[in-house]
């Protein structure tokens, strides 16, 4: 029971500090609250601007004497808050509050001239309160609107237009008019003050108010959902910069994996690579790597995972890891597959799989030996001639099959030939009719380049690719690696 | 992505249209797994099927393994695109093509 209390106790207290000190996010909300009033009242002020020109013009059902006062008062206040607004931009935590009692007070003025006739000006006030988002601001409104049109209801019983209907007479009498207005009439017929005020307060005031409560409630049910919707989407955005920054970190942490320092090899000048990756998103499934087994033999290494992002990038970890590492030891690319191809379908259960092109290139005798796993066909350039698609022969993917064999193919290089290597993120890129890069458009962008150096090569094929695709959103992640056998040392 | 099925006893066969791609691979891979229990012969056809990614793949080769376990499965009618993926991949060693 204490507890409770002392609860409660710190509730309050902790609802005041809020009124006192608001949140961030819901100042931006209340601002743009603040501008809507604004207009709102804005807009009145021309209304209230339109009734006096019509008056002046007679026009207007009431004479100017009854009109005038309450209607000038109501511009003015019209005019000093939108000055108000403007200079402190509308950012100030008492703002809402002189807002709605302005429109509150605009439109009191207005229905002690209209009277019956605008039973709707009385709801506008709290109706638009809800956009605050608070209850708090719309009882405060409701209450000031409760008060202020009872009072207006009231003036305007004696002093705005007359209400017909709410004026009883003793039976039996006959009125002429001479002219003029029918108010004018009825009021010199003898019809008390009293009278007026008390029938207008029964029959107009009170069922106007039944109404206004209904008005209360919903604009307070709208507050409220409004609130938590803002609160909830503050939230999700908090959660995803959260996400978005872990992202970013672990495409760093992906791009310093694989080799990415050029030149590559700067004290051999018999071959030379150079290599890029570009994920689709954040993360990506392709990679690529290169190393030197020993003093003699070069590792060349491209390869895809099923799939992009995150799920396709922690597999792409684990393979890489697992492929060199078993290159590392000295094994031939056969059996580096089939090895890697155990190690990793006793991992997995997710049916991911990779495809891989592995070669160990002989640095002293240009003699290749490379494995394919399910992987795109490598282009080769010998010596003078032209890049080709060599169509090797396809083991299955990797990590698809536990227990696969691979078999290994040979191929020798002369000097001056050069090796491309490239996931289906190149050949598939697609422009925004769906029309794809293709295998042919790849083969002229590098034979455009081929006298030049891996790099110029790579710049060249991703310039094509960037104006195939023209603006289209990348849906594949791209990679690419090439290398160029000059030779070996002469002694 | 349309998938049309027919049974007949324990044997199913399953239609393809459209792509197989990410979007749509879990369609079929719910299909798979509410109607395998029981089938010992698979037929998936893919006539009508225009590109499978490797997210495609990947329910297929799921189906090819429960299929190894408890019958057989047969893929009809790859288009030129599909059969091309299949032989890159090696795939065409692994499934039945028919």
């Amino acid at each position: 029971m204490k507890n409770e209390k002392t609860e409660k106790k710190l509730s309050i207290w902790g609802r005041l500090r809020e009124r006192l000190t608001p949140d961030e996010m819901f100042v931006e909300t209340e601002a743009q609250a603040n501008k809507l009033a604004a207009l709102i009242l804005f807009c009145s002020g021309l209304i209230i601007a339109l009734i006096l020109v019509l008056t002046a013009f007679g026009l207007f059902l009431l004479p100017m004497e009854s009109v005038f006062s309450p209607l000038i008062q109501a511009f003015a206040e019209v005019v000093i808050l939108i000055i108000i607004c403007r200079v402190v931009k509308y950012r100030a935590w008492w703002l809402k509050h002189l807002l709605m009692l302005a429109i509150i007070f605009v439109y009191a003025r207005l229905d002690c001239v209209v009277t019956h006739k605008a039973a709707i000006l009385m709801v506008l006030p709290v109706i638009l309160s809800s956009r605050y988002f608070s209850r708090r601001v719309t009882i405060f409104t409701s209450l000031v609107s409760t008060v202020a049109f009872a009072v207006s209801a009231v003036y305007g019983a004696t002093h705005g237009m007359i209400n017909i209907n709410i004026v009883t007479m003793d039976p039996g009498i006959t009125m002429i008019t001479t002219g003029g207005f029918l108010g004018d009439t009825v009021k010199n017929a003898g019809v008390s003050d009293a009278m007026l005020i008390k029938n207008t307060m029964l029959f107009d005031y009170l069922p106007k108010w039944l109404m206004f409560s209904i008005a209360t409630i919903v604009s307070c049910n709208i507050a409220r959902r409004g609130r938590e919707m803002v609160m909830t989407q503050h939230e999700k955005d908090v959660e995803t910069a959260r996400i978005s920054t872990e992202l970013n970190l672990a495409t760093r942490i992906q791009a310093d994996m694989v080799p990415n320092i050029y030149p590559a090899f700067p004290d051999r000048r018999e071959f030379d690579v150079y290599a890029t990756m570009d994920p689709a998103k954040e993360v990506g499934g392709d990679f690529y790597d290169f190393f030197l087994v020993d003093d003699d033999h070069l590792c060349l290494v491209m390869a895809d995972v099923s799939g992009k992002g995150v799920p396709a990038a922690l597999f792409m970890m684990a393979s890489k890891i697992i492929l060199a590492n078993n290159a590392m030891i000295g094994k031939s690319p056969a059996q580096i597959l089939t090895d890697t191809n155990a190690a990793i379908c006793s991992h997995t259960r997710e049916e991911m799989f990779v495809t891989v092109w592995l070669g160990i290139l002989e640095i002293s005798t240009g003699k290749r030996v490379a494995a394919n796993a399910g992987h795109e066909y490598p282009v080769i350039k010998h010596g003078d001639g032209s890049f080709e698609l060599l169509r090797d022969k396809h083991g299955f993917v990797i990590g698809g099959m536990a227990g696969m064999k691979y078999k290994e193919y040979e191929l020798t290089l002369e000097p001056g030939s050069k090796l491309f290597l490239y996931t289906d993120g190149v050949p598939e890129a697609t422009d925004a009719e769906n029309n794809m890069f293709g295998a042919d458009r790849m083969l002229e962008a590098l034979n455009e380049e081929k006298e030049g150096t891996t790099v110029d090569i790579l710049k060249h094929v991703r310039a094509s690719v960037d104006g195939f695709v023209n603006g289209a959103e990348q849906f594949d992640d791209l990679t690419m690696l090439c290398m160029e056998y000059r030779g070996p040392e002469k002694a | 992505m349309t998938i049309t099925k027919k049974k007949d006893g324990a044997a199913l066969t399953i239609s393809l249209e459209g792509r197989l791609d990410t979007l749509t691979s879990p369609q079929l891979d719910a299909v798979l797994k509410a109607e395998l229990p029981g089938v010992t012969d698979l037929t998936i056809d893919l006539a009508s099927l225009e590109y499978v990614s490797s997210a495609g793949l990947r329910v297929l080769l799921s189906a090819q393994k429960v299929m190894n376990a408890q019958g057989k499965m047969t893929v009809l009618n790859p288009n030129e695109t599909i059969s091309e993926i299949f032989e890159v991949t090696g795939f065409s060693e692994i499934f039945t093509v028919g």
